[in-house]
């Protein structure tokens, strides 16, 4: 028998813990995302949640005899990071927001898009054909197939009518009862509610008043945000009243019958743009065409709207969805996406993330 | 001849023999070859990182040696913040949990007899599951709507649920200190098991009342299977973030979840190196103090 008093017998008791320790260490990974091989039939998306929903997904993958797998970050950042991390060679599609969609097509991993080999691109509304955010050098990198605003929402029972003003995310009265997006692009959010005219081109005095801001606003919050799901949570568990979402997470909690209120308050809002962008090394070039077909055509864009609430860039819907949604979601009207301060990428961008990782620290 | 020959001693001076490491080498090459791929290459290129920048405009990690990260790490008082509270918390965790599972590995090592390796399967069992879920479960259990706040509420400690418990430093304790506690009564356990018990019986013979046989022999014996949770409890808090995602208030930001951040939300892969570095180095000298605790602990 091992001699208790012997440094063998001190090993002996590491090692047993190193065992049982490897044996949990498996549950640790619990986040990393399932390697796909880039086998030939299987297209890879990196996408925003809701995205690759199967209601829309199942019939693509039945017509096209194909698998759809997807992974669903909670930022622009970590999407692009995760994209840069493969080399553009992970992922065969990316569902860029604005904000990303300049440092995607510096990269050099994105594949100039031909519309010709895109029938249903002429459905999409005539200011989604060359937007700036995904137009470099007068070529296409990617189509666009949804909108939507940042929207306040807000817990129905708490607030009788609907806040009138972002003001309300730093409000005192709500201390422990708020949330925020856990997203250096809310700086904009932060500086649309302090009457910053242009809010992606903030200067040092504007940036140290945002961070000013948003440290006082962090006494008062429950948590910071990051997928949609934990803040629908929050809400149903009646853990925060009041946050900046985006109309997923209403249409969610509506859906599972909470009393929740979403609205825009006076000082405008910041909105998004999301575009399919490819990989220029996809082995399934052809697929991934085909995907953004689906997706800006009657059933992709039915589909996706059904299950996120956002407003489609694309016209081919609109018969399914009927005058009273179509207005509700500014498809009747898009002067409303004029009003929005479209997500984009600041030229001081890093300033922003360095800004928001010493706010949480 | 027919005279019996001596037996040769086991080390005879005519001949050196090969240190008992290398003649084991043949035997171990293949673990040491894994070894070498999958841990020490990988951490390697880790370090290399770390003394390597990013281009923030064109997004590419930028392969010259320089010494930037660390020099932001060092002047940067927000890592200097995460770092105390990880290593604070790391270290209430390991205290917690030293007290919480001495008791329990006692009662099996020492109590329990024919249940005894029932007990021991029932300590092993939520380590069964999967770790993200026993943390989902204290975000229920802690919740505004959950388990404990209701049951505090019904008796009237509490006149209406509190926010305390989730989203907070606490909830993070909570969670840690439950979910390694495995891990700390395990070694606690075998420690206390190995002990002979003809110590013990030799102790009372000498007139050693109950107390005095546990302050004098078991606890001393018992060291070397405390240090080794405690090293275990200590290096799994310096590097989760899981936990602090899950059930952390805004102010809640470990060591891990800025690591975290710098390779999947702010692509400064160097950066992300240099702080990793920088806990490697920590739990080094915690694993050093530990040894010498349990060097102490064995010596006598």
């Amino acid at each position: 028998m091992t001699n208790p008093l012997s440094r063998r017998g001190f090993l002996e008791g590491a090692a047993s813990v190193a065992g049982a320790a490897a044996l949990s260490a498996t549950g640790l990974d619990a986040v990393a995302e399932a390697a796909n091989p880039r086998d030939q039939r299987t297209l890879n998306l990196i996408c925003w949640a809701g995205y690759n929903d199967p209601s829309f997904v199942t019939p693509f993958e039945k017509k096209f005899n194909c698998k759809v797998t997807g992974i669903n970050p909670n930022s622009s950042d970590e999407m692009f990071a995760k994209w840069m991390a493969g080399g553009g060679k992970t992922y065969d599609l990316i569902s860029a927001s604005g904000d990303v969609t300049r440092r995607l097509m510096r990269s050099g991993t994105l594949l100039e898009v031909d519309v010709s080999k895109i029938p249903n691109f002429k459905y999409l509304f005539p200011k989604f054909h060359w937007p700036a955010w995904n137009t470099m050098n007068g070529k296409r990198y990617g189509v666009s197939f949804t909108w939507g605003p940042d929207s306040l929402i807000y817990d129905k029972g708490t607030f009788s009518s609907p806040p009138p003003s972002w003001g309300v995310l730093y409000d005192k009265r709500y201390k422990g009862k708020l949330s925020t997006a856990d997203n250096p692009i809310t700086i904009a959010d932060v500086a649309l509610y302090l009457g910053y005219k242009d809010v992606y081109n903030l200067n040092e005095k504007q940036l140290m008043q945002v961070k000013k801001t948003l440290l006082a606003q962090k006494t008062l919050l429950r948590f910071y945000w990051g997928s949609s799901t934990d803040l629908e949570n929050a809400f149903i568990h009646h853990e925060v009243v009041a946050s900046n979402a985006w109309p997923l997470m209403a249409n969610d909690l509506r859906k599972a019958k909470f009393p929740i209120g979403e609205t825009i308050p006076r000082e405008g809002a910041t909105g998004w743009a999301d575009t399919w962008m490819i990989s220029k090394y996809s082995p399934n070039i052809d697929l991934a065409l085909q995907w953004i077909n689906y997706m800006i055509g009657p059933q992709g864009q039915l589909g996706v709207i059904n299950v996120t609430g956002y407003s489609g860039a694309s016209t081919a819907a609109i018969p399914a969805l009927g005058k009273q949604r179509v207005h509700a979601l500014h498809m009747d009207d898009l002067s409303y996406f004029d009003k929005l301060k479209m997500w984009t990428e600041p030229s001081n961008y890093s300033e922003w993330q360095k800004i928001w990782l010493d706010v949480k620290g | 001849m027919d005279v019996a020959q001596p037996t040769r001693l086991a080390t005879p001076s005519s001949r050196r023999e090969l240190p008992a490491i290398l003649r084991a080498l043949p035997l171990l090459s293949p673990s040491l070859l894994w070894l070498a791929v999958f841990y020490l290459v990988p951490l390697g290129i880790l370090l290399l990182h770390s003394v390597w920048s990013t281009d923030t405009v064109n997004m590419v990690i930028v392969r010259q040696f320089t010494l930037s990260s660390y020099q932001s790490i060092a002047t940067d008082p927000l890592f200097r913040d995460v770092a105390l509270r990880t290593i604070t918390m790391a270290v209430g965790v390991t205290l917690t949990d030293i007290v919480l599972a001495f008791p329990i590995a006692y009662l099996i090592a020492f109590r329990l007899g024919r249940l005894k390796t029932l007990a021991f399967m029932l300590v092993l069992v939520p380590l069964w599951s999967s770790y993200l879920i026993r943390a989902y479960a204290w975000k229920t259990i802690l919740g505004l709507d959950g388990v404990l706040n209701s049951f505090l509420v019904a008796v009237h400690i509490l006149s209406r649920p509190s926010p305390a418990f989730l989203y907070s430093n606490l909830a993070m304790f909570i969670t840690f200190t439950h979910v390694w506690l495995p891990f700390m009564i395990l070694p606690v356990y075998t420690a206390l098991e190995k002990i002979p018990r003809s110590l013990l019986e030799a102790a009372g013979d000498l007139g050693a009342p109950g107390w005095r046989t546990f302050l004098h022999v078991v606890l001393p014996l018992s060291v070397p299977g405390i240090v080794a949770g405690a090293i275990a409890t200590f290096s799994l808090t310096m590097g989760d973030y899981i936990t602090p995602q899950l059930l952390g208030g805004p102010d809640s930001q470990l060591v891990g979840n800025v690591i975290a951040s710098q390779f999947g939300v702010t692509f400064n892969w160097p950066l992300g190196a240099a702080f990793s570095a920088v806990v490697l180095v920590i739990v080094a000298v915690f694993l050093v103090l530990a040894n010498r605790v349990g060097a102490a602990g064995t010596a006598r």
